[in-house]
């Protein structure tokens, strides 16, 4: 009989990864997914090393974004997956382990262990950014990720219907909540320019979003045009950033991707509450 | 952000858990206490508000097995009685610090 081998404490979460991002919206079909693949692509233009977690487990949609339906996954020694590894980004999706077409239905529950298997079981290694691309709303995915990751800020993104705005508030109040910093509001499609007469047009109204940040008392990162080269770049697997990079969308999505980065470093990393752990030592039993 | 948050967990003796804050304020806790101050679904009914169990059913001797952090605004402690589906907020923890400058 030998004795017990010691008991073999985990690393911290994300240990080293310097600043874990939340890519959110109250709404669905903002263009979320849409906005953190570029924007992903545009702060790995500056050097960085970046991430990508799509916790959009019921509508993952990164892996037609970036060109990678279903990539040959390979684990570690430690059988820890190694996020697949596309334009420069480290990026993780369920959709990676789907055949196409597969519907994802799951209860809560479920998305909460694969949140939680993407968090502790995949080898993310060492990061600058990792952006996590959240589902709509304010519910399971987005309950998991705020307990589990100390995150750095959130970056909320609408559209300029007021109803976007509208929900876009309660993400907003969710995330002031569990003491994440929004770091600020994005307006994606916010106005049309027309590629002949370059005239703008507000198709959905412009400027409601940068006028809800006020109220709100947040930043206001930018606004990114509706222009249908994203849209065809995203179906071809190739962020506009990286496929246009003169288009008027790649440069909104660059300025963003600055602004997020000064946001950052006005604060300091994991500005908050470190990770806390204490073992309690039970009272020995007197009888 | 508005709440100070824990920056230490200490546990003093067998049953007080001691918090040091972001603001240099200490606080220290009755274990027994914070257990029955949770307010998970499990413990409090969601309808009425009411405990789902008296003070009695909770032994003199509860202590947690591991307090954990939660994201950026509560803890998680595992208790010695199997309960673990409670979150203690930091901003009412910190309202619950019994210290004379506190209360």
């Amino acid at each position: 009989m030998g004795t017990a081998p010691p008991e073999k404490k985990p690393a911290p979460l994300l240990a080293g990864v310097t600043h874990v991002l939340a890519i959110a919206s109250g709404k669905g079909g903002v263009g979320k997914s849409t906005l953190a693949t570029n924007l992903a692509c545009a702060i790995r233009q500056t050097g960085a090393t970046v991430g990508l977690l799509d916790a959009d487990i019921y509508g993952p949609s990164i892996p037609k974004m970036i060109g990678a339906l279903q990539p040959p996954l390979q684990a570690t020694d430690t059988q820890q997956l190694i996020p697949w590894e596309r334009h420069g980004l480290h990026v993780m999706s369920l959709g990676f382990m789907l055949t196409q077409d597969a519907p994802v239905i799951w209860r809560g529950p479920m998305v909460h262990n694969v949140l939680r298997q993407f968090l502790q079981q995949v080898a993310w290694g060492t990061l600058d950014y990792l952006l996590i691309d959240l589902p709509p709303g304010t519910g399971d995915a987005q309950l998991t990720i705020t307990q589990m990751v100390p995150l750095s800020g959130a970056v909320i993104v609408t559209t300029p219907q007021e109803v976007s705005i509208h929900i876009a508030s309660r993400g907003l109040t969710m995330f002031g909540q569990v003491n994440v910093p929004v770091l600020g509001f994005v307006e994606n499609m916010s106005h049309f320019v027309c590629p002949h007469c370059q005239q703008e047009t507000a198709i959905f109204r412009r400027g409601g979003t940068r006028k809800a940040a006020e109220i709100y008392e947040v930043p206001f990162l930018g606004e990114v045009p509706i222009d249908p080269q994203v849209t065809l770049d995203g179906d071809r697997g190739m962020p506009t950033v990286l496929a246009h990079p003169e288009s008027a969308a790649a440069g909104a999505y660059r300025a963003i991707a600055d602004q997020l980065i000064a946001a950052l470093v006005r604060r300091a990393p994991r500005h908050a509450a470190p990770a806390l752990e204490l073992t309690w030592q039970p009272p020995t039993p007197s009888n | 952000m508005a709440t100070a948050h824990p920056i230490q967990l200490t546990q003093y003796a067998h049953a007080t858990l001691g918090v040091t804050w972001s603001d240099g304020h200490e606080s220290r806790y009755d274990v027994r206490t914070l257990r029955l101050a949770c307010h998970c679904a499990a413990c409090v009914d969601e309808m009425t508000g009411e405990r789902r169990f008296p003070d009695s059913s909770v032994p003199d001797n509860i202590h947690p097995l591991q307090i954990k952090s939660a994201g950026q605004y509560a803890l998680h402690i595992r208790w010695s009685d199997g309960h673990q589906s409670g979150l203690v907020r930091f901003d009412e923890l910190r309202a619950w610090c019994g210290c004379g400058g506190c209360s």
